[in-house]
């Protein structure tokens, strides 16, 4: 039952970070700004969805795999980032971007 | 219905502010709402095999996860040479 509950916690709580992201990917101006709410959706969520999957299932091969793919998420995430705020001040710089845009 | 495949309905609803910006967003904020569906997509898919429980299911979501990086820096580097 507490590892029901536990669970369902860890899911709610993905869930809301997912979605105040989406909210905010869609309110903010700019991709600068909209750039800030990657990092929730591709590094907080999934640990917890994993957290959640460890919690429900323990440590088997499904966890595993959500582990794996976790990992792979924790690298890509901010490397992503890292190379797309790159590509958004080598547009900038070609002049591509105007400063409504990236601001 | 479990709160994981719950949970994967709701993240997928939340796929579609993200959408929005892809459509109707400029260039460089589509990337941003490309690779925020790219992870909710490794999510949903967690989710859902853990929800049906099929163990078999759990290797997409690695695919996918793996595949997120190659075709997120492939979108970003084409944008900032070339495009």
């Amino acid at each position: 039952m507490i590892r029901e509950v536990a669970a369902d916690l860890a899911l709610g709580l993905a869930v809301v970070v997912v979605l105040g992201s989406a909210t905010g990917v869609l309110v903010m101006r700019g991709a600068y700004r909209k750039l800030h709410f990657v990092t929730p959706v591709a590094l907080v969520a999934p640990v917890l969805v994993v957290l959640a999957v460890f919690i429900r299932s323990g440590l088997d091969e499904n966890t595993g795999e959500s582990l794996l793919a976790l990992i792979f998420l924790l690298i890509s995430g901010p490397y992503l980032t890292h190379a797309t705020i790159g590509a958004i001040r080598a547009r900038e710089r070609r002049g591509e971007n105007g400063p409504e845009e990236s601001r | 219905m479990t709160g994981f495949v719950l949970a994967a309905i709701v993240m997928l609803a939340a796929v579609v502010p993200c959408s929005v910006v892809l459509v109707r967003g400029k260039v460089m904020e589509a990337v941003v709402a490309y690779e925020v569906i790219s992870s909710i997509a490794v999510m949903v898919l967690i989710l859902l095999a853990q929800g049906f429980q099929r163990p078999a299911l759990f290797e997409l979501p690695v695919l996918l996860a793996v595949l997120l990086l190659g075709s997120g820096l492939v979108f970003v580097r084409i944008l900032e040479r070339w495009l």
